[in-house]
């Protein structure tokens, strides 16, 4: 194996295991952060990483070490311009449907803190444990 | 109890990565990308392929391409989300009322003040830039209504929040947002009226000529490329989105100012 092939790998495999390590760690919070605020700010976190991972499943490798991949945008449009950045473009669907989560995602956060606000005009507090010893 | 806890971090990363090694050839980025992915980008700007130019959309952006016109129908409705959360938010906090109080006296300072009266409308230009070319450069309606709902969040900030609320309550950025929301629909049947009033089969939002469907949205004006629906999509969700930011942040800043009516 070629020392920048060798290079290329290590570099992915750092950048998919912190994003893993990231993943881990917002679903941590969410399991055991007994405040409401912090669970949110986990969740967010686990979205962000998992749409992170998913733009890098559409990314596209270097094809010469001078020729990087394109964004998905073509600039020349003539129809040698269209048939090339076809082969150099990076995919974008997983950035079309990231787009979406990103969008559902907040919703659902908008929500959450709404509910949050409720919880606290109820029981004076959001500490789930408090929340649990109160009522149920 | 710590050792539980760490034992679930350490599960979970193993799990994962367990997951990414068995489908590590669809993870790791090759030379080639999906044929699927490969399609859009051959498909979104090509009047020249006899076969692709059937599907293509005529925007130089594969993103928005996708968004608005390959998957149009889930931006509608993922849309249609947000604007239900927002709902949400306006029913859950039904029955608050603001305290009545002046505004006198409140905010930062002068200086700081003055600043935001001439950042504000430059924010407005950035955000429209980065909204109407969503078409041609990286961005769109959603980043660029959210670049402009910057502007409330700063007004609520420096001013306060009574300061916006005075000038523009909640109700009138719901109008605001029903109005882009409506653009927005009545764009996605524009051209299937078209085609019920002058006798041509036409879809539900149908952008380019598709075969037997012959009619189309204009590609440019004036010789400025607009890619159809995407220009007046791209419109619309830039009013809805900001104006629905800006009343997530009113109401959630407006809570802190105000006092139950009735029994808590």
């Amino acid at each position: 194996m070629e020392p920048t092939e060798f290079l290329n790998l290590y570099l992915l495999s750092v950048t998919i295991a912190s994003l893993l390590a990231n993943v881990a760690i917002s679903l941590y919070g969410v399991f055991y952060k007994p405040h409401y605020t912090k669970k949110i700010i986990a969740v967010s976190i686990l979205s962000d990483s998992a749409n992170t991972i998913a733009i890098f499943i559409g990314f596209r490798r270097w094809l010469s070490p001078s020729q990087p991949p394109s964004v998905a945008i073509a600039t020349n449009l003539s129809r040698e311009g269209i048939e090339k950045f076809a082969n150099v473009g990076v995919d974008p669907l997983p950035q079309a449907l990231v787009l979406t989560a990103i969008v559902i995602g907040l919703a659902v956060t908008l929500f959450l803190i709404y509910l949050g606000y409720m919880l606290y005009c109820h029981y004076k507090t959001l500490d789930m444990r408090e929340i649990r010893r109160l009522k149920g | 109890m710590r050792i539980v806890e760490i034992a679930v971090i350490i599960l979970i990363v193993l799990a994962f990565g367990l997951l990414i090694t068995v489908a590590f050839s669809y993870i790791a980025p090759g030379t080639r990308i999906r044929p699927l992915g490969e399609f859009y980008l051959y498909a979104t700007y090509n009047p020249y392929d006899p076969i692709v130019r059937l599907f293509t959309v005529m925007s130089p952006e594969g993103v928005t391409a996708i968004v608005w016109d390959f998957r149009g129908l889930d931006t509608l409705f993922e849309t249609s989300v947000f604007y239900l959360a927002i709902i949400g938010a306006l029913a859950l906090t039904r029955g608050l009322m603001p305290a009545p109080r002046s505004e006198e006296g409140q905010g930062l300072s002068v200086i700081v003040k003055s600043v935001t009266k001439i950042t504000a409308p430059m924010i407005l230009a950035v955000g429209a830039s980065v909204g109407l070319h969503g078409h041609l450069t990286p961005g769109g309606g959603f980043q660029g209504g959210s670049v402009i709902a910057v502007i409330p969040m700063l007004m609520i900030v420096i001013f306060s929040v009574l300061f916006l609320a005075k000038r523009m309550n909640v109700t009138g950025f719901l109008i605001l947002r029903s109005i882009g929301l409506a653009i927005i629909g009545f764009t996605g049947v524009a051209l299937f009226i078209a085609g019920l009033v002058l006798g041509v089969p036409a879809w539900v939002f149908q952008n380019m000529p598709k075969p037997g469907a012959p009619l189309s949205m204009p590609v440019e004006v004036h010789g400025a490329l607009i890619s159809g629906t995407l220009w007046f999509f791209n419109l619309a969700e830039m009013v809805a989105v900001a104006s629905g930011f800006s009343i997530a942040f009113l109401i959630l800043l407006l809570v802190k100012e105000v006092e139950f009516r009735g029994k808590s």
